[in-house]
């Protein structure tokens, strides 16, 4: 059931900033609502206390997307078809570009925003791995504070970040990848659209020659919150890339979702599938360089 | 679906004793609105959201009903105490089950299943009590302040240890957990077995689905005083809701008005459970004396409403070395869950047909349904036919694979042809017996026998993996061209039309024409989204050269029209559709005798009614229709009629499962082209070939909506839908667990129909409806076999099953986001 809560919406930053200040009630962010709106109606603990939303899709400081000194600011309430449709993006991110197009459907795109999305933090939240290989960062503003942290850093647990309660993210900011890096996103579910990820991957990498120069690699929903594998990334760096070190790189990442993840219900179909899609992937993007 | 082309094929009887038609029928050679493409006539209202729903409905004064429950799956109620909610004013009644006036228990064939379970729970959908007011939010507060004292009890769900002496007895009043035993005995099994030179046996399962229909259940019940009381609702079947209410609140048919609203998708499942809702909000209405509406959430809906049997199928096949098969051995188990409901007839129509459409000389069939504390089963579209397809069509595939034949060559040796005698002792004539055409023709049309060959695999191409080791080897991974393999299926059914012997099976239709040509029409049949209105429209158009604009098509009311039995069971064009053809015959009948006197015409003249006008075979033209109505009801001509159709005599020996099953049946061939991803165990549906012998067509765009429907549900079957339960307690009770396909999971569908011959019907139109949906599963899997090199014996064929020849399930009942 729904519960009774008032909603304000604010007309600039400064007054979201004041009203986040106020510490007698439960506030929470609202943006496009596609997680705040599920959670209250199934009564999830992290929703049901809120006693006033504060809605933020017309705040400006927090919409659009620019391309400023080598990086691409992304507006933290920028939705999903924004993202998808914007020229900046679709030509310096394709891999950003490739995960919104996956999530839900056109009728959530439309409306779930990225920031929504990370904060809330779920295992499968499809744009998390994306940004992790971007080496993204977030700007997070209260009434007295301002600070930018990688987005990695923000991220703890799932459904868990740093947040804290006076707090707002207002951009997500991503320095551009040199043309010499090419990346891939893959996500797997149970249907093609409106489906929860069982399995996500995201790469970018940088070939010299047929050396890893550099290659960040990150996965999700196969791991208890997106994450990048500096391991394995490691691992991989400087390697020449043919077909034997490429199965021995697929298999790693077995290993290391297990030391994250621990065996459970799902381990038994979701670890051959993700080091065999891994190897798929790694298999076109590297053919592709060539 | 952007294949839009119909290919049309008239085959003709080779057996031709036509019964009904007349001669003026026979050397009509074309029809004017049959078979064209007619928009649905509620198709603008529903797109732009003015048609209105059963929640659409609010009268002054109405309340809302909220049920009470409690999350368990076998429970004895000590008590309920309501005390701390005595006071409470947003409370206007508790209603429990000491208020209702009559039936305490109801149920479609056995009255086995309480309004309110205030003694004992056995399932977790079962509702204790109702509180009624006016804030449906104050309500639901108010139920978690009901204190109910309950000793739990052992539960039982594995159906296969529900006949076992010892087990727990769900109606311990029954004195035992089974619901229906059907045998079938042909020929001697022995024999057949003792004369074959190979035997299969099997196992199959498959699996309980949710109807998914996207209302969920909403009813208002409205108290008339001396008047009785009138119900709107989303009901499948009005007459069927109007027997349950009247027995309940104990009041004759004649004061229970049941009116049917748009109803938002059924599937057979609006049926049991509105029948029931219906009678609980009419026990809380009279006693309040105020209207009151109950409106389930999609939680509710999925936790209380009834679903697909889960079937355990059991086969034994012995077949010669040519490909004969000459014995089957089938013993299938179905869950019942905790009520009745229809299993006693879902189960019949499976022993009917579970050899499939192939003469077996020697067939020894058990079908039983038994209760377990599961959620219970009842009608859901296919009704019995798509579990024993999936196991028979998958067999079959078997066989051709053991001789080393193809699935075309196996079918073609046995399958059913005209003369031929089926499982049950059926002679099939009287109609074009089309199975082998319609595979020849999707056979023909897919290239079927060329891909099949080319896509076989001899042995398993899905890697084996070691979940102990979670690093792969080397030979483990798949070079990247061969990730994706393509797979064909086919497979094939015949299906009794309409009741059989189920029971009494005719229908009626009311058209009443004005006197400026336009017409009122009611069926007593139920329109469910498939479209029958206009299919019946059409049926009048056609008979009196009018077009369907000139017909409209009345609010169903059982108040207004005779009880024409459920609307079920592919029925609704073949019997309610011959009513509204008999209807229309009759007032054409007495528009023709006073045409004749009017123009003074001879005897053997034709009249001819075409265009909305009357004309005699050398083209004069007489009247208009308009102005004929305008004449005829100057004369005193009664332009009113109620149509009537009954089926003819079917038999049914309930001890050996001998008989004429059905009066006539259809055929369908569906061939499934997939690519399968070796590496996930995807299924891509690259492309669905459906082809039917639904008789006459009478709708085509009505019919194609048949196959786009019921094939990409056939195909949630086949791949995807699943209702999990954990000790009985559902898992997915939304759509966000409960996946069902999405428009972009579904490729192209092609659909054929191939128009047999038929006596029955009007002017020889069937069934379609079901047809559709109950190949897809079967085909999808043969497909999926023939792309990997592996069989499936269990649905559906998900990621999991695909890739590791089982299913995983999660260990947590909750919602993962809701920690
Ligand atoms: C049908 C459906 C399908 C979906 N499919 C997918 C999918 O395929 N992939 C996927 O990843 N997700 C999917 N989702 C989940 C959801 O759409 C995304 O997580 C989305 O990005 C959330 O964004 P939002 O703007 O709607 O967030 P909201 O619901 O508005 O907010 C989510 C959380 O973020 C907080 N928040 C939002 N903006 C800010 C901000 N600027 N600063 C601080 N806190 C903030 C809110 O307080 C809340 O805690 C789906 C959801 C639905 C309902």
């Amino acid at each position: 059931m729904m519960p009774l809560i008032e909603i304000l919406t604010p007309k600039n930053l400064n007054e979201v900033l004041s009203i986040l200040s106020n510490h007698d009630k439960v506030l929470k962010i609202i943006a496009g609502g596609t997680d705040v709106v599920t959670g209250l109606k199934q009564e999830s603990n992290r929703f049901i206390d809120a006693e006033i939303l504060i809605d933020i899709n017309h705040i400006a400081e927090v919409k659009g997307i620019e391309q400023r000194n080598g990086k691409i600011s992304i507006g933290a309430a920028t939705t999903f078809t924004e993202i998808y449709k914007n020229q900046i993006a679709s030509k310096e991110l394709p891999i950003l570009k490739k995960a919104v197009s996956t999530i839900g459907s056109l009728q959530i795109r439309n409306r779930a925003t990225i920031a929504g999305n990370f904060v809330n933090n779920a295992p499968c939240a499809d744009t998390v791995p994306a940004l992790l290989i971007y080496n993204a960062t977030i700007e997070i503003e209260s009434i007295n504070s301002k600070r930018e942290i990688s987005l990695q850093e923000f991220l703890q647990g799932p459904y868990k970040t740093q947040l804290k309660k006076d707090e707002i993210v207002t951009r997500i900011n991503i320095p551009v990848p040199p043309k010499t890096f090419v990346g891939d996103f893959y996500k797997l579910g149970r249907r093609q659209a409106v489906a929860i990820s069982r399995i996500t991957l995201a790469v970018l990498m940088e070939l010299k020659e047929n050396n890893i120069n550099e290659i960040r690699i990150a996965s999700g929903a196969a791991t208890p919150i997106g994450t990048r594998f500096p391991d394995l990334e490691k691992f991989a760096e400087g390697k020449v890339v043919n077909d034997n070190f490429l199965r021995s790189l697929a298999s790693k990442i077995g290993d290391e979702i297990i030391k994250l993840t621990g065996l459970r219900w799902s381990s038994e179909y979701k670890l051959p599938v993700v080091q065999q899609m891994f190897y798929q992937m790694l298999n076109r993007m590297t053919k592709r360089i060539k | 679906m952007k294949n839009l082309k119909i290919i049309n094929v008239r085959f003709f009887a080779q057996t031709s004793s036509v019964l009904r038609m007349t001669g003026r029928e026979l050397m009509k050679k074309k029809f004017s609105v049959v078979g064209t493409n007619v928009i649905r006539e509620d198709g603008f209202d529903k797109v732009t959201g003015r048609a209105k729903f059963a929640d659409d409905y609010k009268f002054d004064g109405m309340l809302h009903a909220v049920m009470l429950r409690i999350p368990e799956t076998h429970a004895k109620i000590n008590s309920i105490n309501y005390l701390e909610i005595e006071n409470d004013a947003s409370i206007i009644s508790i209603i429990t089950s000491a208020d209702i006036p009559g039936s305490k228990k109801v149920g479609m064939i056995k009255n086995d299943q309480p309004i309110f379970c205030d003694e004992v729970v056995v399932t977790p959908g079962d509702v204790l009590a109702m509180l009624v007011g006016e804030d449906v939010s104050r309500l639901r507060s108010a139920l978690s302040k009901i204190k109910i004292d309950f000793s739990p009890l052992p539960v039982l769900t594995d159906p296969k240890k529900s006949l076992e002496p010892d087990a727990i007895l769900i109606h311990p009043e029954l004195g035992s957990n089974l619901i229906i035993h059907h045998p079938l005995r042909k020929g001697n099994i022995e024999k057949g077995f003792d004369e074959s030179d190979q035997i299969i046996e099997q196992t199959y399962t498959t699996q309980l689905i949710e109807h998914a229909y996207i209302e969920p259940e909403a009813v208002i019940a409205i108290p008339l005083g001396v008047n009785g009381v009138k119900i709107i609702g989303s009901i499948q079947n009005p007459f069927s809701a109007r027997r349950i209410i009247a027995a309940v609140v104990n009041l004759p048919l004649d004061k229970v008005q049941v009116i049917q609203a748009q109803l938002g998708g059924s599937f057979g499942g609006k049926d049991d459970i509105m029948c029931i809702l219906s009678a609980r909000a009419a026990v809380a209405a009279i006693k309040v004396n105020r209207p009151v509406k109950i409106r389930y959430t999609r939680e509710e809906s999925i936790l209380e409403s009834y679903k697909r049997h889960p079937y355990i199928l059991n086969y034994k096949v012995g077949f010669t070395n040519s490909g004969k098969i000459k014995a089957m051995k089938i013993d299938i188990l179905a869950d019942g869950g905790a009520y009745c409901s229809m299993s006693p007839f879902v189960t019949w129509r499976s022993v009917v047909q579970a050899t499939g459409p192939y003469e077996v000389e020697n067939v020894h069939t058990d079908v039983r349904a038994v209760y377990t504390n599961n959620p219970y089963t009842g009608a859901m579209r296919g009704f019995g036919s798509p579990q024993p397809i999936f196991a028979n069509e998958s067999l079959m595939d078997e066989i051709a694979l053991k001789l080393g034949i193809t699935p075309y060559e196996v079918r073609k040796i046995n399958g059913l042809k005209a003369g031929s005698i089926t499982a049950t002792g059926q002679k099939l004539q009287n109609h074009d017996v089309n199975l082998l055409t319609v595979l020849n023709v999707a056979a023909k049309d897919t290239d079927f026998l060329n891909k099949w060959k080319k896509y076989k695999k001899d042995k398993s191409i899905v890697k084996k993996y070691d979940f102990t080791k979670s690093v792969f080897n080397d030979s483990q991974f798949i070079e990247p061209d061969q990730l994706i393999k393509k797979g064909i299926g086919l497979a094939v059914s015949y299906r009794g039309c309409s009741l059989g012997a189920e029971g009494i099976d005719a229908a009626a239709c009311y058209l009443s024409f004005q006197n400026d040509g336009t017409a009122y029409l009611l069926s007593g049949l139920a329109e469910n989204g498939q479209g029958l209105r206009t299919t019946f429209s059409i049926i009048v158009a056609e008979e009196l050269g009018i077009t369907t604009d000139n017909i409209f098509y009345l609010e169903t009311d059982t108040s207004r029209v005779p009880d024409s039995g459920p609307t079920v069971a592919s029925r609704a064009t073949l019997m309610g559709g011959g009513a509204v053809k008999n209807a229309a015959e009759i007032l054409r009948g007495r528009f023709e005798e006073l045409i004749q006197e009017e123009w003074k015409l001879k005897s053997e003249d034709e009249i001819v009614f075409r265009d909305n006008k009357i004309l005699t075979t050398d083209n004069r033209s007489l009247i208009t229709f308009k102005d004929l109505c305008k004449l005829a009801a100057s004369r005193g001509i009664n332009l009113s009629t109620i149509g009537w159709y009954k089926s003819p005599n079917v038999d049914w020996d309930e001890h050996t499962g001998q008989g004429d099953a059905y009066f006539t049946y259809v055929y369908g061939c569906q061939i499934a082209e997939v690519s399968v991803n070796l590496g996930t165990g995807e299924v891509y549906l690259d492309k669905i070939t459906a082809v039917h012998d639904p008789g006459t067509v009478i709708n085509k765009l009505g019919a194609e909506g048949q196959v786009y429907g019921g094939v990409t549900q056939g195909a949630g079957y086949g791949m995807l839908e699943e209702v999990t339960t954990e000790n009985g307690l559902i898992r997915e009770l939304n759509f966000d667990q409960y996946l069902i396909l999405t428009a972009k999971d579904i490729g192209e569908i092609k659909p054929i129909f191939v128009e047999g011959k038929e006596i029955y019907g009007p002017w020889g139109a069937k069934s379609l409806g079901e047809p559709t949906l109950e190949l897809t599963a079967a085909a999808i899997s043969n497909a999926v076999s023939n792309a990997t090199g592996n069989r499936f014996f269990n649905l559906p064929l998900n990621l999991e099953e695909v890739l590791l020849g089982k299913k995983l399930r999660p260990v947590e009942v909750k919602r993962g986001s809701l920690r």
